[in-house]
């Protein structure tokens, strides 16, 4: 009896759990049907019938209300309960609110345009489906050229302000902190009709007083490099991917901060191994390396340090030819950096 | 500079205290090496087709005075037709043009809509360097973008910059690059930076996605030659170099409406080194909103003597009266510790509150690394926010 008991228990808190955790998930078993448009249409019943005041200023939404439905088509309801709680999607009707108070959107103005077929751009009516807006796709076959111009301030009222993400290929999803790169580069005025300078530069900017990991740190979603512990992975990071560091930083940047936190600039600490440089290629490494990332060598050995390497790879000198096989440039012998190795005179090698 | 900064203050001045000013004042402290942040920000439309913006910083050190420094890092007036074909801006901002390097520069840019759907943009100026007081030499970079759009969001360009310092060549690139939408459900993004002035492959960058219901799938390549990413004037951009690459795929998955499932599975190249790229990461939004939200992660990356395995997990849980409290933590653990240790912890936990106009957050951040045996920091940030956001 009492282990019955214990399993009933057991069983209803399962059932608690799995509910809390669709709750949790977002998951709805109860959902509102979407409305049957399509089964009205075919029926003859014309959308204005339903949908009045669209010829009438101001905001509203034209949604029919129960009255509606019960005047003279459905006189005796099944159920005593409201039409719309069942019959209408209330995704659908977020939508439409939320098209409301985010588009500079007039239906009296484009009645005449439709010439009363409102399908023309509710055409998702025929298909049946919940969403009622139309996709902004509708919107260029006449507005083409607010779209070609960028100018979505012709219907979106704040676009910054109202937080909506593309959906196309600048969907911000997977991993967008990599990919945008790609994908803004072909957009960036699309990015700028909600990104300010400011966005850009709080990462971009060579005056950037902290990155928003830094400035925004109770926010733990908010997108910014250097995220988390990058401190202690930059060196792992920036070693398995040579050159990304000089996308956005110039080579004396290593340098600059290491020095500042006394971890190089040292004459006491040599950051290079056993066998950086030898006479032999066996005993060598540093070509190796500076191949692999010749920032990393620049940072430390830029400008005025460049002479360590001219010492004995000049032309004639001891470190032979630097210049990889088919090696070619447009820099002139007399410029730099070619002339502290050419000097006035000397045969390219 | 200057005439930049008149600008802004002549467009914004008529306007203060009009409804689409906004002002944004940041001050955030450190505890741990005692520093201080103050950050403003200004942003108006004064009328249509006219807008400015500004971002000024100042920060303090532990010694008053010595380490105290400023900066500005936005100014900019922006106007444009009221037709939108034509747009120019001036003052201090970052140029992005195509497949180009973005550039931090004091000086123009313009973009011009031809008939076709063609785009002209051009851009020119001196290259930003930090500290108000630095000598400045006159080295300028200046570069132009030709485009076509391409379906209702894309578009398709090339691109040129120069930049010279003190007269020498230090870059020279050519981009090309290409984004739009191939279809309903899948697009592509590209771009190419080739290096004139040693000519060379410098980056490519390709990802190209499929979406369909509740999973998108992403395919993504990047090459990268670091030397030709150097200046030209750079003895280390002659030396040529071994270019990496990195290759993978990324499925998102929305597994239920408020939880996301992320896969990456990749693979870096440098040399004859490879590594694998891998991460598994789920979000669960507690709220139809995302305003509680936990996140979890584990990750290996890496290549050579350099590969390492993390684990990283957040959360931000909202409460009642504009509460929220937040915490991140992540545990790396490097394949060869080099005597740096074995494991590095780092985790914040912090508190804020937000009213919409004011905004405070207190935070602890402790960490263990190469650089720290054990460091324990206290951050601290009040804003406040004037106009409507």
């Amino acid at each position: 009896m009492k282990r019955g008991r214990a399993l009933r228990l057991a069983g209803a808190l399962a059932c608690v759990a799995l509910a809390a955790c669709a709750g949790i998930l977002g998951l709805r078993t109860s959902a509102p049907e979407s409305f049957p448009h399509r089964k009205h249409v075919v029926a003859g019943v014309s959308c204005t019938r339903c949908h009045t005041g669209l010829d009438k200023p101001g905001d509203a939404l034209h949604l029919p209300g129960d009255a509606t439905c019960t005047t003279e088509c459905h006189a005796k309801p099944h159920d005593t309960r409201s039409c719309v709680g069942c019959h209408v999607s209330s995704l659908a009707v977020a939508e439409l609110i939320e098209a409301r108070d985010h588009l500079k959107f007039d239906h009296r103005r484009h009645l005449s345009t439709a010439k009363g077929n409102c399908m023309r751009c509710h055409d998702a009516v025929a298909e049946g489906a919940a969403r009622m807006r139309p996709p902004m796709a509708t919107c260029f076959r006449c507005h083409d050229d607010a779209r070609n111009t960028r100018r979505c301030d012709a219907c979106h009222r704040n676009l910054a302000d109202e937080g909506t993400l593309p959906a196309t290929h600048l969907a911000h999803d997977g991993d967008w902190m990599r990919e945008h790169g790609a994908r803004a580069s072909s957009s960036g005025d699309l990015c700028e009709t909600c990104h300010k300078q400011s966005y850009c530069a709080s990462c971009h900017g060579q005056t950037v007083p902290a990155l928003p990991a830094v400035t925004r740190f109770a926010d733990p979603f908010r997108a910014s490099v250097h995220r988390a512990g990058f401190s202690a992975r930059h060196a792992l990071e920036a070693r398995s991917d040579p050159g990304a560091c000089s996308t956005c930083h110039a080579p004396e940047r290593c340098a600059s901060c290491h020095v500042a936190k006394g971890v190089a600039g040292l004459r006491d600490r040599q950051p290079h191994p056993p066998g950086w440089v030898g006479l032999t290629s066996s005993d060598n490494q540093h070509g190796r390396e500076a191949r692999r990332d010749p920032a990393s060598c620049a940072s430390c050995h830029g400008g005025a340090g460049e002479k360590l390497c001219v010492g004995c790879h000049a032309v004639g000198g001891v470190g032979g030819n630097p210049h990889p096989a088919g090696w070619s440039s447009r820099q002139p012998l007399t410029a730099m950096p070619c002339r502290m190795c050419h000097p006035i005179g000397s045969a390219r090698r | 500079m200057k005439l930049a900064i008149a600008i802004a203050i002549a467009v914004a001045a008529p306007a203060a205290g009009a409804d689409p000013l906004r002002l944004r004042a940041d001050a955030l402290a450190s505890a741990a090496s005692p520093a201080g942040l103050l950050v403003l920000e200004a942003e108006n439309t004064p009328r249509a087709g006219l807008s400015a913006e500004a971002v000024v910083w100042m920060g303090g050190g532990r010694t008053p005075g010595e380490d105290t420094t400023g900066d500005v890092l936005v100014i900019a007036v922006r106007a444009q037709t009221r037709s939108g074909r034509a747009n120019a801006q001036v003052g201090r901002f970052v140029s992005t043009l195509g497949a180009l390097r973005p550039a931090h520069v004091d000086g123009a840019a313009a973009r011009l809509r031809l008939p076709r759907r063609f785009d002209v943009e051009i851009f020119g100026g001196i290259p930003v360097v930090p500290g108000l007081a630095t000598s400045r030499s006159w080295d300028w970079i200046a570069g132009a973008r030709a485009s076509r759009q391409l379906g209702d969001s894309g578009s398709a360009g090339i691109a040129y910059a120069q930049r010279r310092d003190e007269g020498r060549l230090a870059t020279e690139e050519l981009g090309v690059d290409a984004g739009f939408a191939i279809a309903a459900r899948h697009d592509v993004g590209v771009r190419a930076a080739y290096d004139l002035a040693n000519p060379g492959l410098a980056e490519v960058a390709l990802t190209s996605s499929y979406r369909r219901r509740s999973v998108r799938a992403e395919v993504y390549g990047i090459h990268r030659a670091a030397s030709h990413l150097l200046p030209a004037t750079s003895l280390f951009s002659v030396i040529g170099d071994i270019p990496s690459q990195r290759a993978g795929t990324v499925v998102t998955w929305r597994a239920a409406p408020r939880l996301d499932l992320i896969a990456d599975a990749g693979a870096r190249f440098v040399d004859t080194d490879v590594g694998a790229e891998l991460t598994g990461r789920a979000r669960l939004r507690l709220d139809d909103r995302g305003t509680s939200a936990l996140t979890g992660e584990l990750r290996r990356s890496g290549v050579g003597d350099d590969e390492w395995t993390g684990i990283r997990g957040a959360a931000r849980i909202a409460l009642p009266r504009s509460f929220a409290i937040s915490t991140e933590l992540e545990l790396v653990v490097p394949d060869v510790d080099r005597g740096h240790g074995t494991v590095w912890p780092w985790g914040l936990a912090a508190v804020s509150w937000d009213d919409g106009e004011w905004q405070a957050a207190i935070a602890v951040e402790a960490s263990a690394s190469a650089e720290y045996r054990h460091r324990v920091d206290v951050l601290a940030q009040l804003c406040r926010r004037w106009g409507k956001r």
